[in-house]
Formats: C-alpha cells, sequence, structure tokens
C-alpha cells in the first residue's frame, strides 16, 4: 500500500470502447476543451487523433505475464515505462488518460496500477471509463465477449450516438447495462459531448453512493437478462473484522479471480472511525483507509462483484461470515 | 524519504558529507537529472534533465553551462563515440550529439521516444570505428561514429535496455521474453535470442563475454551464461533492480534493488547455487544507482534517500561521499580514468567529486 496520500497521486483514466464507439472523438473533446489543465495521453495510433497536443504518447499495447503465481496477472508493461517517464517531469500532470484499443481487454491495464511499486507511488488508477455506441451497443453485446467485459469492467460508462435510439431504446439500453455492471455510472453524450467533470478524476466520487444505488436488487434476480456477466452485492450493516475480511477475500479471489473482472467495497471495521475502501481487478486487490464515518450514519459494509459464474449465496455467507 | 532539514541539522549526517564538502563541486539543476556521463577524453562531465536541459561542466567542476537540448524531457544520455561530446535522447523523439562546447547537432528524429542510448569509441589501429546505438520503441538504430545510419535491429517488443561489449563487436538488448544479441559488423540480420518468460527491464554484458544479465519486473535478475546458454537466476530482491555494473574484471555484479548493495560472484561457479555478498547498506533505503570503478574492485552506489557512498569490495570499507537529504540519487559514473565521480538526483542537485591521490 502506498505511503503517499492519495490526493497527490496522478489520477489515470483508463478509455475503452468497442471500434467506432466513439472513443477518439471524445478524447478529442477532452483535449480540446478549454479546462485549462494538463493531461497526457497514451495512444496506440498515431494520427487519429486531431489535436496536437505536445503529451500525446505513441505506445504498443504491450501485454505480458507476471511471473508471480496468479495466473490470470498480465500487466502493460510499456505503461510501466512511460508513466514513469512522465512522473520525472517538473510540471505536475493533472491526469493521464490511457486509451486501449477497440478489442482490448481492460484487466493487464488496470492490473499495472497495482503490480508495480514505481506506479503505485506516483500514479493511481482513477476509473475505466467505457465508450459505447448507443446503436449497436445490443448487438455487440450479444456478440462479443470484449464488449461485455468492458462495460463489466468500467467505472463509468459513456452512452455515445443517444441521439440515434429514442428514449425507450436507451433506457432499456441503461438497463441491460445494469444487469452487468449494477454500479457503474451511465452518462448519455452525442458526439462524444460530456461533460468532462464525468469522465475524468472520478476519484473523488463516493463509491459510498454508487453502492447504495440500489441496495434492494441485492436479492432481485428481474434485471437478468441471460448476460454471462452480471454483478452481486451484499451489505451487512453490523461492523467487520478486517482479519476475517481479508482473509475471505483473499481466498475468493485466490480461487475466483479468474471470473471476478471487478469487486470494489465499503467496509466499516469495528472500532474504526474511518470508512475502509477495498477494490480489486481479477486476483489483484488494493485497499485504505477513507474518510471517517459521518455522525449518525448507518455505517453499512457493502462490497459489489461483477463476473461470470458467481455464486450468490455463497458469497452472501462468506461476506456476512466477516462480523467481528 | 527522510527530510533534507533533518540532515542538515545532524551532525552525524553532516559529517557523511565531507568527502563531498572537500573534495566535491555541487551544483543545482531545476528538474530531475535523468543521465550523468563524462566525456571518454575525461575532460568535461554532463548532466541530462527531465526538463529537456543538458549541464555541462569542467570535470573538475567549473565553468558549468546550461542549455536548451529537447523540446521534452532527456530520457537517455551516453559520451559520444569520439573523445568529447555527448549523445543525447529525449521524449521529443530526437537523438542529439551535444558538444564540449555546447553546441546541439540532431542526429537522427523518428516517431518513438528514444529511450536508450549506448556508444563504443572504436579502436584505433584495430579497423573497428565506433559506434553509437539508440533504441526507439521495437528498434535500435546503430550508427557509425560519424553518425550515419549503419543498420537497424529489430525486436519483438519496446526496446528496454541496451549495451556494448568491451570490443564493440556486439550489442546486447533486453525486451520482453528476454534479450537478444547481435554482431555489430555482422551483414546477417538475425541475433541471437536469449528467451526467458516475462519482462526484462535492463541488461548487463559480462566485459569478457562470459554472461548476459537482466533485470527484470519480478525483482530478480535473469542471466545466460553464453558458452552453453545456461539460465541462472538471481533472485531474493525487496524491490525492482533498476541498475547493474560489472567489475572490470567480470568477477562481480553490482546491483541496486536492496538496503544493500547486492555483489554477485561470476568466478567459481557463481553465481549459480552462490549467496550475493552484502556492502554497505543504508538502513530503510535502497539502492538505486551503482557503478563499478574502472580499474579497481571498489563500488560506488547512490540510495533512494540522496546517500551516495563507495565500498571496497576486499576490505568492505566504506568511504561515504555524502549522506541523505538531496533527493534520491538518479543518476551516477566514474570517468573512464576512475579519478572523479559524478551523480544527481531526482530534485536536481548534481556533483562531481575528486578522487585522486593528492600529490
Amino acid at each position: 500500500m502506498s505511503d503517499a496520500p492519495s490526493n497527490t497521486l496522478v489520477p489515470v483514466t483508463v478509455l475503452t470502447g468497442y471500434l467506432g464507439a466513439g472513443k477518439t472523438t471524445l478524447l478529442n473533446h477532452i483535449l480540446t476543451a478549454n479546462h485549462g489543465r494538463k493531461y497526457a495521453v497514451v495512444i496506440n495510433e498515431f494520427g487519429e487523433l486531431g489535436v496536437d497536443n505536445d503529451l500525446v504518447v505513441d505506445a504498443d499495447e504491450e501485454v505480458f505475464e507476471m511471473n508471480n503465481g496468479c495466473i490470470c496477472c498480465t500487466v502493460r508493461g510499456d505503461l510501466i515505462r512511460i508513466l514513469g517517464a512522465l512522473m520525472k517531469r517538473r510540471q505536475k500532470l493533472d491526469g493521464i488518460i490511457v486509451e486501449t484499443t477497440g478489442l482490448a481487454d481492460p484487466a493487464p491495464v488496470a492490473q499495472t496500477f497495482f503490480v508495480d511499486d514505481a506506479v503505485r507511488e506516483k500514479c493511481r488508477l482513477d476509473a475505466v471509463v467505457t465508450v459505447v455506441d448507443a446503436l449497436n451497443l445490443p448487438a455487440r453485446l450479444s456478440d462479443s465477449a470484449e464488449a461485455r467485459t468492458q462495460v463489466a469492467f468500467a467505472d463509468v460508462v459513456i452512452l455515445n450516438k443517444c441521439d440515434l435510439v429514442d428514449e425507450a431504446g436507451l433506457a432499456a439500453l441503461e438497463e441491460r447495462i445494469r444487469s452487468i455492471n449494477r454500479p457503474v455510472r451511465i452518462h448519455r453524450a452525442i458526439r462524444g459531448d460530456v461533460s468532462l467533470a464525468d469522465v475524468l478524476d472520478q476519484g473523488g466520487f463516493d463509491l459510498q453512493r454508487a453502492l447504495e444505488i440500489a441496495p434492494d436488487f441485492l436479492e432481485d434476480e428481474s434485471h437478468s437478462h441471460d448476460e454471462d456477466v452480471s454483478s452481486l452485492s451484499f451489505e451487512v450493516r453490523e461492523p467487520l473484522d478486517p482479519r476475517k475480511f481479508q482473509a475471505w477475500i483473499g481466498q475468493v479471489l485466490q480461487e475466483q479471480g479468474g471470473n471476478i473482472l471487478r469487486s470494489k467495497g465499503i467496509l466499516s471495521y469495528a472500532g474504526e472511525p474511518r470508512r475502509f475502501a477495498f477494490q480489486a481487478v481479477h486476483m489483484m486487490a488494493d485497499g485504505d483507509f477513507v474518510a471517517p464515518w459521518k455522525d449518525g450514519e448507518a455505517r453499512t459494509s457493502r462490497i459489489v462483484f461483477i463476473g461470470r459464474d458467481l455464486n450468490r449465496p455463497r458469497l452472501r455467507r462468506g461476506f456476512e461470515g466477516c462480523r467481528a | 524519504m527522510s527530510g533534507a532539514a533533518a540532515a542538515a541539522g545532524s551532525p552525524a549526517l553532516a559529517e557523511h558529507d565531507h568527502l563531498l564538502r572537500t573534495r566535491g563541486v555541487e551544483h543545482a539543476l531545476d528538474g530531475f537529472v535523468s543521465g550523468c556521463a563524462f566525456s571518454r577524453d575525461g575532460r568535461t562531465v554532463c548532466f541530462a534533465t527531465a526538463e529537456g536541459r543538458i549541464a555541462l561542466a569542467a570535470s573538475d567542476g567549473g565553468a558549468w553551462r546550461e542549455i536548451e537540448a529537447h523540446d521534452g524531457s532527456i530520457l537517455s544520455l551516453a559520451p559520444d563515440a569520439g573523445p568529447s561530446g555527448f549523445v543525447s535522447g529525449g521524449d521529443d523523439t530526437v537523438l542529439n550529439r551535444i558538444d564540449a562546447e555546447g553546441g546541439v547537432a540532431p542526429i537522427a528524429k523518428g516517431r518513438r521516444w528514444i529511450e536508450h542510448v549506448a556508444s563504443f569509441p572504436g579502436k584505433p589501429g584495430s579497423g573497428a570505428g565506433g559506434l553509437i546505438a539508440s533504441a526507439a520503441g521495437k528498434q535500435v538504430e546503430l550508427r557509425d561514429a560519424a553518425g550515419t545510419l549503419v543498420k537497424t535491429l529489430e525486436h519483438p517488443s519496446t526496446v528496454s535496455g541496451l549495451c556494448f561489449d568491451a570490443k564493440g563487436k556486439r550489442i546486447a538488448v533486453s525486451h520482453y521474453g528476454g534479450a537478444s544479441l547481435w554482431f555489430t559488423a555482422s551483414k546477417s540480420d538475425t541475433p541471437r535470442r536469449l528467451e526467458w518468460k516475462g519482462s526484462h527491464i535492463g541488461v548487463v554484458l559480462h566485459p569478457e563475454g562470459e554472461a548476459l544479465v537482466t533485470a527484470m519486473q519480478e525483482n530478480e535478475l535473469h542471466g545466460w551464461r553464453l558458452s552453453d546458454g545456461h539460465n541462472m537466476r538471481m533472485s531474493g530482491y525487496p524491490s525492482k533492480c533498476q541498475s547493474m555494473a560489472f567489475s572490470r574484471n567480470g568477477r562481480w555484479l553490482a546491483t541496486g534493488g536492496a538496503e544493500a548493495i547486492v555483489l554477485w560472484p561470476f568466478f567459481g561457479g557463481g553465481p549459480m547455487g552462490k549467496a550475493p555478498t552484502e556492502l554497505a547498506g543504508v538502513p530503510d533505503a535502497v539502492a538505486v544507482r551503482v557503478a563499478f570503478h574502472p580499474q579497481h574492485d571498489i563500488v560506488a552506489a547512490g540510495f533512494s534517500d540522496g546517500t551516495v557512498l563507495m565500498s571496497d569490495v576486499g576490505t568492505k570499507r566504506v568511504l561515504p561521499v555524502c549522506g541523505a537529504g538531496r533527493g534520491a540519487v538518479s543518476a551516477l559514473s566514474f570517468d573512464a580514468s576512475g579519478t572523479r565521480l559524478a551523480f544527481g538526483t531526482e530534485s536536481g542537485a548534481v556533483a562531481v567529486v575528486d578522487l585522486s591521490a593528492k600529490s
């Protein structure tokens, strides 16, 4: 765990999305917007971007497997090098945006932020933002495992090209997205015209609120569209024992980390005034104490798993077994 | 990192600065020092920063001057193949030649960051000319001393390190999945590929060509005995090894990546089955840069807390150069005769220390 306070770490936004969904348009929008902030952008192909920016870095998506006994642990080595070099500059960047190619699995990018100490000392994974095309998303979700994985991985989904679909269609799409990834934040857009506050620096966004969005869907199966990826969330009102939780989550991720794309939670530990924020990408987990619980606030621990073949009763019993 | 104020206020630590104060010249640059080197004639010392600037001084630490050399960060610096001057690569995708007077002349401009440069001075009378190698993306470009492109070496993934052997006959390149060893004069386009799964992040060659060693992402080293391709694993590091150097005779490989300088024996069957020797540790810091003295079995090391010291391999005696407090050491180099040591830090502190015997 990094010693540096998280607010001094440079936030990194990972931008994913299927080919043609509008990632480049969105990037151009971000880079040309008059925000007075300095971003570096790591892309895979020069030439597509219409902006002249001296901090556009051309990279190859070079993924390698860590020899750390973690079977699904793949990492982007090029990012380790590039982030390391960018962090040497005196002028502090307000953020870094990493674009991935259309078919890319977001896991290696996200895992890079857990694996490399030098990266963790200077940067933090702020959010995975997935751009989807409202018109073609239903077809993509049906025919492409990559598209489902990208939606499942997202902290934020930009539902682009909303002018091509009617309101009922958009509402159905949003429901379908949530059936895969319940706590995701969805923003509608036309030609990538989102507010930057909806995309960048999402770290300030309250994970607890995201997990509270629909606590009552917990046992509700009606949202299922028979997607192979879905999300489960659980809550416990009593304080947790940190050691029990660490032991349980460690075992869950070790055994099922291949199927669990992401997991995140806000936890109330017994005798601890601060909230504990936990997140994991496959088997790689990280956690830190964040702001204290407010006076009079219900100290409910919540956790969500997004993945394939999740066993709801077993996970719930396990989480409930972490009570102090 | 321990604070500068604490270091300045502590008599014990101030004592560690004795060598720097009595035999060194300090200077402050604005920016992260990304490299330092002495020219091959030993007359000029050069520091590069992540702000694109080059600082030059006479090697006795006089006549400092700074120049704007790159539009962006300088990622790599090496002495030029010739007796004076330097070559530098930047994230502006330019390979520059810097002369001793501070003149900057571009040698090449590409599409990718120039992350690594190395040079070989040539052997007068042997017909072997000087060479300059630079890495951009998956390619290494090999040039003659004049800067004319001789050939381009292709690799399966981005190059993470390169070095010449002592005779300039071969060049070693690290990348994903292992390393490639090329003959510089060969007409053939195929290198010897040394394979080992994983991300290799730096490379050194044994001075007699007996072994090639890479640093790996997983806090360990991997080596190949070049006579038969036998694999060697050197592990146990608490952090990533960012710096490696062989002793002149090739008996020892010094590395960073731990609280102490780690020395692997390359004799008596080692390093396989041998424990490394540890020299001169700094508690709660990590050795981040190491350099072997060009003649003697003396290692210099720079640490993450700013400490710089030298240690004698035989006697294990430690000679402090300076104590903590100037920022993590990010560049360290001896001159060719071993009479001077230069270093720079992440905070922009740079220094040259005179090590010659006082007459």
